[in-house]
């Protein structure tokens, strides 16, 4: 498991709809704001980039020292982008792991109660990311 | 991109004016005292017209290259003590004042509202980046300037100035010129001490005579050469200080010096001589003399290191010197060596802008470095070969590959080569600017910021911030995150204003950003190096944005909270914030209960719902206007009431109830919570009412409250919100005159410091649901009409039993209180389980218990009417007409409770009453009463008992 990994859901206008630290490092102060920074300042890479190519996953986009923003892009109408800020190089699990949460967000939507775009606020998709997260990443 | 562009970039006219011939000044103590006269020092005084830019010098520096023109020039005038490496320190505090000028200069004022990023955007480049940004890069590549291993730092020329006063003038110029006088570099051998000489006789016309100065000038002339020696006169001006139109040297001092005090004493005709000399020094005689020594430079390394067969050679020699020694600081190379020779060849001919020539050296030279691992010398060469390439404009990868090969092997270097390798990535970043490459530009920049120190890395961080935001399309986030990369490095260095203005910069990027960490972070960091700055009322702005911030773990809710009330604390007064979320309160909870012709007994009859009542107290009461019977009754019967609103009256509170909640997860400690109230003694709209004082007091400005304390009595609450807890609040009211009452909102004081206001926000369209009345707006329900106090019963029924068997029966007393000072008559009363709660008589009262068993005697029914109460119509019960209570009164009357089955029952009471002699809209009140019994099955084994014996009794007999 990756030491620091911080998961992110990003819906249009830049507005995350769901974050977790997903990391099996303690957890410091100021790591959670530190995340958000370079997550979003990838997302700069991630909209020149999303339109280059076909594939979903985008791989490893961006870095920070050695904080790697790797990021998966969801094939919706409306650019939902998935993004992982981790540490380690596993790309594969990196790969599956987006692709079992893209199912994931993908029940969510179909919730009719669901608003497509609001926070997601689900503690059993928020379990089950974190499960994934353990047995991937 | 052509190479105009190249040519018109900054860079290139950064090379121009920083790669060019360095002349050392030698002069005497005298001829430095006679430029002190003007406040200036030689090197100032000649330093305005380094430039000559209206010459024309054709230049042919091989014999195989056709002839260009120089058009322009540029000299650096170094005195002979500065030809030395600098001191950091000295570097250090010089980068440290640029920066803290600038921090002065950028007047910006923290109240205004952070640059929009509209703005932001549609500037151009040079408008984006201040200019200090320049000096602090140049400043900063000068740290490394006269290192051995390049050569375009080594003096070219010199100049040998003696003053006109000095004794044995003559010998004073070879004494300048002894090699134990010269700087230590010449010396020992790293430059060349073999230069271009001139001799300049500096005759002060203050101090001597014009003819001594002329005779030294024949005997130079005679014994140092015609060409070589020079006569400069200056002081020439003895009046007043003419005021030179543009005095060239007052933009290049600043300081204590006042501006009039520079150059006071220079003449015109002076400056023409200093702009002569200097036009004559260049175009006569450095440049011939650097076109000459390249040309004998560049045949001599023809000879030796050119072609296949010396290249083989030179491969060989070179082999075989490999293992002698791994020199990494390249002491072994003097200026005599070849590598040294073709090194000034290739620098030469990059000052004379034969960039082609300076290219084909320098590759020469990359290969013997490289094969000497002499890895200094080596990255110095691939960075000049970079430069050469980007003022060629010729293929920009291998620019780029060379300016990247030089960084990275100046980074290996550890910390010898890591003020070089901060210089080579400003170049290569500016190359990368001008190329409009400003992405990959402002990577560089972050690269250099991670080897410097904070202060330095803030710099470097924000002008790749402003890369980003020039690159196109714009990266705004990353330009953001770059600005607050920087701001945190301005803080570490101390420098809080340039750390506030890069944060609020970034601000403009995330505000309205679902990112709620990095609000958190950036608000909270302005608001803290705001207060340093002792500006708190933008601090606090800044902060209170952050203050409810359940989303943070705990130790960070803790710090916000506790920063906000030490600046509060230090602003030295108690701070009033209106929407203050700390604690929250909902507005969906509120809740106001207030008396009018409607009175509770208590508070859970309040909550009952008012159609219950209704339907009670029909038939009792008068009708009501919007209470319809049924459809037939025409409204317009009804007479239109005098105020629509809510009415209330003096004395009697009024209460209102809401949630407070505290977001966070630490406790608050919230005091003094009452009700902001206006009251207005004006008369109504209609006129009816008289205004006893005349007096309209408004309490929009909050803090006249106080001091109305003899109109309005307000409750005030204190308490402890311990985190996450919502806690329900009653505040009361009560009027003590007539007039209009608003509830405007609620104030409480946080933490003893900050005064927290919320106003009842009127949301017209949401009706509220609220414990009696029929659903109204919101605003209605704050405004109310104090009219003159009412009598009010109060009423109670004594010994009501929680819990209770069926078949149950007892007595109870019921009883009416009158603590106002007016009669109520009239008294009926309604009872939704007429079977369960019976009125007795008034004679029930005085029965001791085995004597209400007895029959009663009909004798005492004589005033019946007096004391039963006459039930008429149902449910509806009128008490005697004769029964009046007097203020301050009271009355009691007997209830029998009899239940029947087991249940839960609620018993509702209603009892009507009406004022006597009072005129006013209301002629009547009603109370109402609740009570909840619980009736529990009970069993009759005792009558079963008693049959028994019966039986035995009876066949006993028989």
């Amino acid at each position: 498991m990756a030491t620091t990994a911080c998961f992110i859901i990003v819906s249009r206008n830049d507005i995350p709809i769901y974050e977790a630290e997903v990391g099996s490092a303690v957890k410091k102060e100021d790591a959670a704001h530190q995340h958000q920074f370079i997550l979003h300042a990838a997302l700069d890479i991630v909209q020149d980039l999303a339109w280059t190519t076909s594939a979903m996953f985008l791989k490893a986009t961006d870095r920070f020292n050695d904080l790697v923003v790797s990021v998966y892009v969801t094939a919706g109408h409306i650019l939902n982008i998935l993004m992982l800020l981790h540490d380690s190089r596993n790309e594969d699990g990196i790969k599956s792991f987006f692709q079992e949460v893209h199912e994931l967000y993908i029940k969510i939507l179909l919730n009719p109660l669901y608003l497509p775009g609001s926070r997601i606020t689900s503690s059993h998709f928020d379990t089950k990311v974190r499960a994934l997260a353990r047995k991937y990443l | 991109m052509d190479s105009d562009d190249v040519s018109k970039s900054s860079l290139s006219k950064y090379l121009h004016e920083e790669i060019t011939p360095v002349v050392m000044l030698l002069c005497t103590p005298l001829a430095e005292q006679a430029c002190r006269k003007n406040s200036l020092t030689l090197v100032q005084m000649l330093k305005p017209f380094s430039v000559s830019t209206n010459i024309q010098v054709p230049v042919r520096t091989t014999t195989d290259h056709q002839p260009y023109t120089l058009r322009s020039f540029k000299l650096r005038f170094v005195s002979d003590s500065d030809i030395r490496q600098p001191q950091q320190q000295d570097i250090v505090s010089s980068l440290k004042e640029v920066v803290s000028c600038a921090s002065d200069e950028t007047t910006y004022d923290p109240q205004s509202d952070p640059p929009q990023l509209h703005n932001l955007l549609s500037m151009s480049e040079s408008e984006v980046s201040p200019p200090w940004f320049s000096v602090f890069n140049r400043n900063l590549s000068q740290a490394v300037s006269f290192s051995e291993h390049e050569t375009f730092d080594h003096p070219v020329a010199c100049l040998v100035i003696v003053s006109s006063s000095d004794e044995h003038p003559m010998s004073k110029f070879g004494d300048l010129l002894s090699l134990d006088q010269l700087p230590t570099p010449l010396n020992q051998g790293v430059m060349d001490p073999r230069m271009l000489k001139h001799y300049i006789l500096l005759h002060d016309k203050q101090d001597n005579s014009t003819e001594k100065a002329s005779k030294i000038y024949a005997e130079m002339k005679n014994t140092l050469g015609l060409n070589q020696s020079r006569l400069l006169c200056i002081n020439s001006n003895k009046d007043e200080a003419i005021k030179l139109l543009e005095n060239p040297w007052i933009c290049n001092k600043t300081g204590s010096v006042q501006n009039h005090e520079i150059a006071r004493f220079l003449s015109i005709e002076d400056l023409n001589e200093i702009k002569e000399l200097v036009k004559d020094l260049s175009s006569k005689m450095i440049i011939p003399y650097m076109e000459q020594k390249i040309r004998n430079l560049n045949q001599q390394v023809s000879a030796t290191r050119r072609g296949f067969r010396n290249q083989i050679k030179n491969l060989w020699w070179r082999k075989g010197k490999e293992d002698a020694l791994d020199n990494s600081n390249g002491s072994m190379y003097t200026y005599s060596s070849t590598e040294s020779q073709i090194r000034i060849l290739g620098d030469y001919a990059f000052m004379l802008r034969d960039y082609e020539l300076a290219i084909s050296n320098f590759r020469l030279l990359s290969t013997d470095y490289k094969l000497d691992k002499a890895w200094k010398h080596y990255a110095g060469v691939q960075e000049m070969m970079g430069l050469s390439l980007f003022m060629l404009d010729q293929s920009r990868k291998d620019s780029e590959v060379c300016l990247e090969t030089a960084f990275n092997t100046y980074l290996k270097l550890g910390s010898s080569g890591s003020k070089n390798a901060t210089r080579c990535g400003l170049w290569w970043a500016e190359m990368l600017k001008a190329r409009g490459q400003h992405k990959e530009g402002a990577d560089v920049l972050f690269r250099i910021s991670c080897e410097e120190p904070s202060l330095h890395a803030a710099v470097m961080l924000e002008q790749a911030s402003y890369c980003y935001l020039l690159s196109n399309p714009p990266m705004l986030r990353k330009f953001a995150f770059h600005l607050v990369l920087a701001g945190n490095q301005y803080n570490f260095s101390e420098q809080r204003k340039h750390a506030i203005r890069t944060y609020r910069s970034a601000l403009s990027v995330y505000k309205e950003s679902g990112w709620s960490y990095i609000n958190d972070h950036v608000n909270f960091n302005i608001g803290r190096w705001l207060a340093f700055l002792e500006m708190f009322d933008a601090s606090i702005k800044n902060m209170l944005g952050i203050l409810e911030c359940s989303h943070q773990p705990l130790t960070t809710q803790n710090l916000f909270l506790k920063d906000f009330l030490h600046i509060v604390k230090n602003m030295g007064k108690k701070l009033e914030i209106s929407k203050l979320q700390l604690p929250s309160i909902s507005a969906s909870s509120l809740k106001v209960i207030f008396e009018d012709h409607r009175t509770y007994a208590s508070s859970s009859a309040v909550h009952v719902r008012e159609k219950i009542w209704q339907s009670l107290e029909e038939n009792m009461v008068p009708p009501v206007n919007g209470i319809k019977s049924n459809w037939l009754d025409s409204r317009k019967i009804q007479t239109p009431k005098k105020y629509s609103g809510n009415v209330s009256m003096v004395g009697e509170a009024i209460k209102v109830y809401f949630e407070v909640k505290n977001p966070l997860q630490i406790s608050l400690s919230v005091s003094s919570m009452s009700l902001l109230c206006e009251i207005s003694a004006k008369p109504t709209v209609e006129g009816e009412k008289k205004s006893n004082t005349g007096e309209i007091f408004d309490t929009r400005d909050q803090n006249d409250c106080t001091l109305e304390h003899n109109q309005l009595e307000l409750s005030e609450h204190n308490f402890v919100l311990e985190g996450g807890v919502i806690k329900e609040v009653q505040l009361d009211v009560t009027p003590q005159m007539e007039g209009f009452l608003k509830i405007v909102g609620v104030k409480w004081t946080l933490s003893g410091y900050v005064v927290g206001y919320h106003k009842f926000d009127v949301d017209l369209k949401k009706k509220c649901k609220k414990g009696k009345s029929i659903v109204r707006s919101q605003k209605q329900n704050m405004s109310f009409l104090v009219v003159k106090g009412l009598p009010k019963l109060e009423g109670c029924i004594h010994q009501v039993p929680k819990t209770t068997y069926s078949g149950d029966l007892r007595p109870l007393t019921f009883e009416l209180r009158n603590k106002t000072k007016y009669t109520v008559k009239n008294m009926k009363m309604k009872i939704s389980h007429p079977r369960l709660l019976i009125p007795g008589s008034s004679g029930d009262l005085d029965l001791e218990f085995p004597d209400c068993l007895k029959k009663q005697n009909s004798s005492e029914d004589k005033n019946i009417q007096a004391e039963i109460m006459h039930k008429s119509g149902g449910l509806l019960f009128s008490f005697p007409t004769t029964a009046k209570i007097n203020g301050g009164e009271n009355i009691q009357w007997p209830f029998w409770l009899h239940t029947a089955v087991s249940e839960k029952i609620s018993i509702y009471i209603s009892i009507y009453y009406e004022m006597e002699n009072i005129s006013c809209d209301l002629h009547y009140r009603t109370l109402r009463m609740l009570y909840e019994i619980e009736v529990k099955q009970s069993c009759y084994v005792l009558s079963f008992f008693t049959l028994e014996v019966f039986f035995v009794v009876s066949t006993f007999i028989y």
